[in-house]
């Protein structure tokens, strides 16, 4: 097969994604007052409603709804004040009642979109982008939102007898039904992506988003976010759809870039071979970096969906829709603006903060008790040293940023400092008085240790001289070392520049 | 010492609250009664003597004590089989849940045992509730207790013949196009169907979600009004959705004059080919009964009742299919043995567990819901429902109840109603009511000129209008009992004091 | 337009009824007889006209708070099982699923939705 770029050189693709979300942070589920929990022993979460018990009847969960019409806000929906749940029939013990509730043709929310900004490496994959590409080749590019709509989980199935739980060569299936009726709201894209990277940003801004409106855990890993990809191809300039394949266990941002530059790629083999793209599911295995065809469609399925008569319709009103409003929080997006309008960030480390409201309050917590000049300090500290770190408090953060940021502490001083306040509340200041780490700026011992370096280090002050000016990065380097990174770096640099300049 | 069968609910209710007999006295006397009725009568698919026996000496103790005593306090009652009560099998009279343990008791039942009533068996039906005639139950016939060759209707038949035995006061029965009123009608009892949301519907088995409702028979009008007190006095029940709150006063209201108020009736219907002589003349009395007391005739139309039937079939089964999907026979229910496969296995326990007509039903459903079909169908027939809804309340602007039949006939024999689709266009009296959710009742007029059986008349009331609905159901027993007709709150003579004397 | 044994046959399928050869053209005769009765609907002027799904009340809204056994519901392990005829340890068991494949392979996954 070519390698993406090239294909996508010839090739349009054509993407669109759909992503199930569990709505974790609840107490109940979707039509019971069943305890929301995937870790309790099998059928522990269980009532006569989500077994499907005859005569149980359903009443939906208000916090549910609250959910998705804050994800709607949040993701520039309109949100639908009438609207129904149907039953969708299928004949699978997944679903107790061989039927799931979930919503018609109007959703909750309708119509909405998200705008990515695209840059780098992933920019150069849209090579007739018709978005006004910025200096650097990034571009932003809204992608519509269908629709969310609501609906309830089915319970978990493990295969038994068979190789690696695959269903396929299973004996016999056993059912837990704790996972039956969880709330789970399902957005479904328009085919507007271009690019598996897109694919994957969109994926990561809807993560961010439902975070921070923390209505779930948004966990790939353990499945409560969910995300299969639609994808075809078309010649360039050409505005017909392709037979679109549909992708499955995307459980990584990885795993969705990967599958679908996979996809993208099988297709044009196909193609340009003079075959045909068959309309197919295909599961991704991320062990062999290929997806492989799980279910051939020839017809469309006949779920027979009406409106289910056990569940009153939905009026919302505008009391209701205004409420759920004003439970949404700062979004990612306008948060990494106010960082870096407040406290002066570069854009991106202000999205990498911003993008997790834990660690954007950790951030706001920490900064708020320094100077402004020292919160993007803070900022690197947070990004670089804390994600090794278990346990640390913003005030040791925000101490530990007040020292580097007065040349007290190197990096790596810090780096061990951290490690050493972490899960206790001591504080920094205290920590390095006691060890005596603070940083050298004492000149004179410092040329010390830069005699003792350049005597050792022959090769590379010939080098200097020779006009290789980058080698005082390495002497540097040896000098922290052999000082045991109590030195100030910018001082050695300075030091050593002026000592190899005057013996030149 | 009297008979079990010649007191009304209300009376053992006040004889137990008085202390005339204990709640355990009253059940070993049902017991007795029911143990020398039910080898002709059938009525039952379970009796819950110790269930009852032990309910009775929880009332008895509480009365020993001096607490305070429910409104059905130590009143024996059975309650159709697709009632979920703890400590019964609720099997919907079909081989699918021949063994189905109760996990949970249905609001509706708990009601009645919270004001102290006494739970002595379930009844049989048509399998699932489909049927006009109880003959569809997977387990045996009824036998309607007139005349045992006849059959009780349906699809509550066992509740009705119980209660027209005197086997039990009070009785539940569920109501999707008909089956509490053509079985009232058929037995000589008061059956009521009351406005869809009054009673809660929570743990009774679904046929039609949208159509079913439950309600109680009982032998006079002011029995059936203390169920309806016992099952509304909780308010709305959380756990049905469509559950709406109507205030206890069913009692209250019951004596108060109808003078003036106005009945209306549909001349084309009364006119109906389908309509036996004996019925018409017999609705022709229920008429003269009730203007004697000052209520004003006055005539309405219902244009689109003659598609009620076609909207009920279409809406019935879809709602049907949907509902009966889950009897999978993997959490519950029959399941086949030795498949190798789930598809096999699934496909075999519904086609071993079901029986002809529930197959029937959910088969039509499934065609009915199928894509394409939907929209010649189902839509339209949802449509047709606005129509029919629209036609009672322009109806109900002229008049506060609707006179009609029960049922086009009186009890049939078994076996008379040889194909499913003529037995289905017997409920043309009574599906309009379930399309359009409002309240209705049958109230027993007198016995038949050529069947020598009972023959009811329907009194059709607004929606939430249920109590003034069954203040002209007791105008109406008033008026028919003044006029020496009666057969209501009489056990069907062949079994009046059969056994169950109160000792 | 009537529908034809092999129609009956594919709704049986899909309602999961295992049907005989002789149930299949008695239930063919019976679905056409009741389609038959089912026509009235299709003699009224309809258009404009709203569907009602929900009988009168007019209830919209109606929701529960999000309140763990807030009704005492909760089952007990052999109450939830006890009405089963297969099961295994905690869990409710079903034979091979390989036969539902070619309708569900995609959902049997566990990823349908």
């Amino acid at each position: 097969m070519r390698p993406l770029k090239e294909v996508l050189r010839d090739w349009e693709a054509v993407i669109g994604l759909e992503v199930h979300t569990e709505l974790t942070t609840l107490q109940t589920k979707m039509f019971c007052d069943c305890h929301l929990s995937h870790d309790d022993p099998p059928n522990t979460n269980v009532c006569p409603v989500c077994l499907g018990m005859p005569g149980a009847l359903p009443v939906p969960n208000e916090k549910a709804i609250e959910s998705i019409v804050m994800a709607g806000l949040a993701t520039g929906c309109q949100i639908q004040r009438r609207s129904l749940f149907y039953r969708k029939h299928y004949f699978y013990p997944d679903m107790s009642k061989n039927f799931q509730t979930t919503q018609g043709p109007v959703a909750f929310c309708m119509h909405g979109h998200l705008d990515l900004e695209v840059a780098g490496e992933g920019a150069a994959e849209r090579p007739d982008c018709t978005m006004e590409k910025a200096a650097d080749g990034s571009y932003v590019v809204p992608i519509r939102i269908l629709r969310i709509h609501m609906e309830e989980d089915a319970a978990k199935m493990v295969h038994v007898g068979g190789t690696e739980g695959r269903i396929t060569s299973a004996s016999e299936s056993l059912i837990d039904y704790n996972r039956c009726g969880t709330p789970l709201i399902e957005l479904v894209t328009e085919p507007d992506l271009r690019t598996p990277e897109e694919a994957r940003l969109f994926m990561e801004r809807l993560r961010q988003t439902f975070l921070a409106l923390g209505i779930s855990d948004c966990s790939l890993e353990s499945g409560s976010m969910r995300c299969d990809g639609n994808v075809s191809i078309r010649r360039r300039g050409s505005r017909d759809f392709g037979t679109k394949t549909e992708m499955k266990n995307l459980n990584s941002f990885k795993a969705l870039h990967d599958a679908l530059a996979y996809e993208i790629c099988r297709q044009a083999e196909l193609l340009e071979a003079g075959d045909v793209v068959r309309q197919e599911t295909r599961h991704w295995e991320p062990s062999k970096r290929r997806t492989v065809v799980m279910r051939v469609k020839e017809t469309a399925d006949d779920y027979r969906m009406y409106p289910d008569p056990d569940l009153a319709p939905f009026d919302l009103s505008d009391e209701f829709i205004e409420r759920c409003r004003t439970r949404i929080p700062e979004l990612p997006l306008d948060k990494r603006d106010r960082f870096v309008a407040t406290y002066g960030l570069r854009r991106t480390d202000a999205a990498q903060l911003a993008a997790d409201p834990m660690t954007a309050a950790f951030f706001e917590e920490a900064a708020r008790t320094v100077a402004t000049e020292v919160v993007p300090t803070v900022a690197n500290v947070i990004i670089n040293l804390l994600p090794a770190t278990k346990k640390v408090m913003p005030a040791q953060v925000a101490s530990l940023a007040e020292l580097l940021a007065s040349d007290a502490l190197t990096f790596a001083q810090a780096r061990e400092v951290l490690e050493l306040v972490d899960g206790t509340t001591d504080d920094p200041q205290r920590v390095i008085d006691e060890r005596g780490m603070r940083q050298s700026t004492d000149a004179d011992a410092l040329a010390a240790t830069v005699e003792e370096v350049l005597a050792a280090c022959a090769d590379q002050v010939r080098q200097y001289r020779e006009g290789n000016r980058k080698v005082v990065g390495f002497l540097v380097g040896q000098c922290m070392r052999a000082s045991k990174g109590s030195g100030n770096p910018k001082l050695f640099s300075r030091i050593l520049r002026e000592r190899l300049t005057r013996e030149g | 010492m009297p008979y079990i069968d010649e007191l009304s609910a209300a009376e053992i209710a006040a004889g137990v609250a008085r202390g005339d007999f204990s709640a355990t006295e009253v059940v070993r006397a049902s017991l007795d009664a029911i143990a020398s009725r039910e080898p002709d009568v059938q009525a039952f698919l379970q009796i819950s003597a110790d269930l009852a026996l032990q309910t009775a000496a929880v009332t008895d103790a509480r009365r020993a004590k001096g607490e305070p005593l429910g409104l059905l306090a130590g009143v024996p009652v059975a309650f159709k089989d697709n009632m979920q009560l703890v400590g019964t099998r609720t099997t919907c009279a079909s081989r699918m849940l021949e063994h189905f343990e109760s996990p949970f008791t249905a609001t509706c039942v708990q009601r009645l045992l919270d004001a102290g009533a006494t739970p002595i068996g379930k009844t049989n039906m048509d399998e699932f509730a489909f049927g006009s005639s109880t003959e569809s139950s997977a387990f045996h016939r009824t036998g309607n207790p007139w005349d045992t060759q006849r059959v009780p209707g349906g699809s509550s038949g066992g509740s009705a013949a119980a209660v027209a035995a005197g086997e039990v006061p009070i009785a539940l029965g569920s109501d999707t196009g008909g089956s509490i009123r053509q079985p009232a009608s058929f037995c000589g009892v008061v059956g009521m169907k009351p406005t869809y949301g009054v009673v809660s519907r929570y743990g009774v088995v679904a046929f039609g979600s949208s159509l079913d409702q439950v309600g109680p028979f009982g032998r006079c009008v002011c029995d059936v009004a203390l169920a309806m007190d016992a099952l509304v006095v909780g308010g709305r029940d959380p756990l049905d959705s469509m559950s709406q709150s109507v205030p206890a006063s069913f009692r209250e209201q019951l004596e108060e004059p109808v003078e003036g108020m106005r009945v209306g009736v549909i001349e084309s219907l009364m006119e109906h080919e389908a309509l036996s002589a004996e019925v018409r003349a017999a609705l022709e009395d229920a008429r003269a009964a009730l203007e004697t007391q000052g209520v004003q005739f006055v005539q309405v139309a219902l244009p689109h009742m003659e598609a009620a039937i076609a909207a009920y079939y279409v809406i019935g089964p879809a709602e049907a299919f949907s509902n009966l999907a889950r009897f999978d026979g993997v959490r519950f229910g029959y399941q086949e043995p030795d498949c190798a496969t789930l598809a096999e296995q699934t496909a075999r326990s519904r086609a071993r567990g079901f029986g002809a007509e529930a197959k029937r039903r959910q088969l039509l459903g499934a065609y009915l819901l199928a894509s394409g079909v939907y929209d010649q169908y189902y839509y339209p027939a949802q449509q047709v429902r606005t129509l029919i809804t629209a036609d009672y309340r322009a109806a109900f602007a002229r008049c506060d109840a609707l006179l009609l039949p029960a049922a086009p006939t009186a009890a049939f024999r078994f076996g008379e109603m040889s194909t499913p689709t003529q037995m289905y266009a017997a409920d043309l009296f009574t599906i309009s009511n379930n399309i359009a959710g409002n309240a209705g009742v049958s109230v027993p007029v007198g016995l038949g000129k050529t069947s020598c059986m009972p023959i009811a008349a329907q009194l059709q009331g607004p929606a939430f209008k249920d109590h003034a609905l069954l203040r002209v159901a007791r105008a109406l027993e008033r008026g028919v009992e003044d006029a020496g007709r009666t057969c209501s709150g009489t056990v069907a003579p062949g079994f009046a004091r059969m056994g169950g004397v109160l000792a | 337009m009537a529908l034809t044994r092999e129609d009956v046959r594919g709704i049986a399928e899909y309602a999961r009824i295992a049907l005989s050869e002789q149930e299949l053209d008695e239930m063919t005769s019976y679905l056409n007889e009741a389609v038959e009765l089912l026509e009235p609907i299709r003699a009224y002027d309809l258009s404009g006209i709203d569907p009602t799904f929900h009988p009168i009340g007019d209830l919209t809204n109606v929701m529960a708070s999000d309140e763990p056994d807030a009704h005492g519901r909760s089952l007990d392990l052999e109450v939830a099982l006890g009405n089963a005829v297969s099961t295994r340890g905690r869990a409710f068991r079903v034979p091979s699923i390989l036969g539902d494949t070619a309708e569900k392979g995609a959902g049997a996954e566990g990823g349908d939705r």
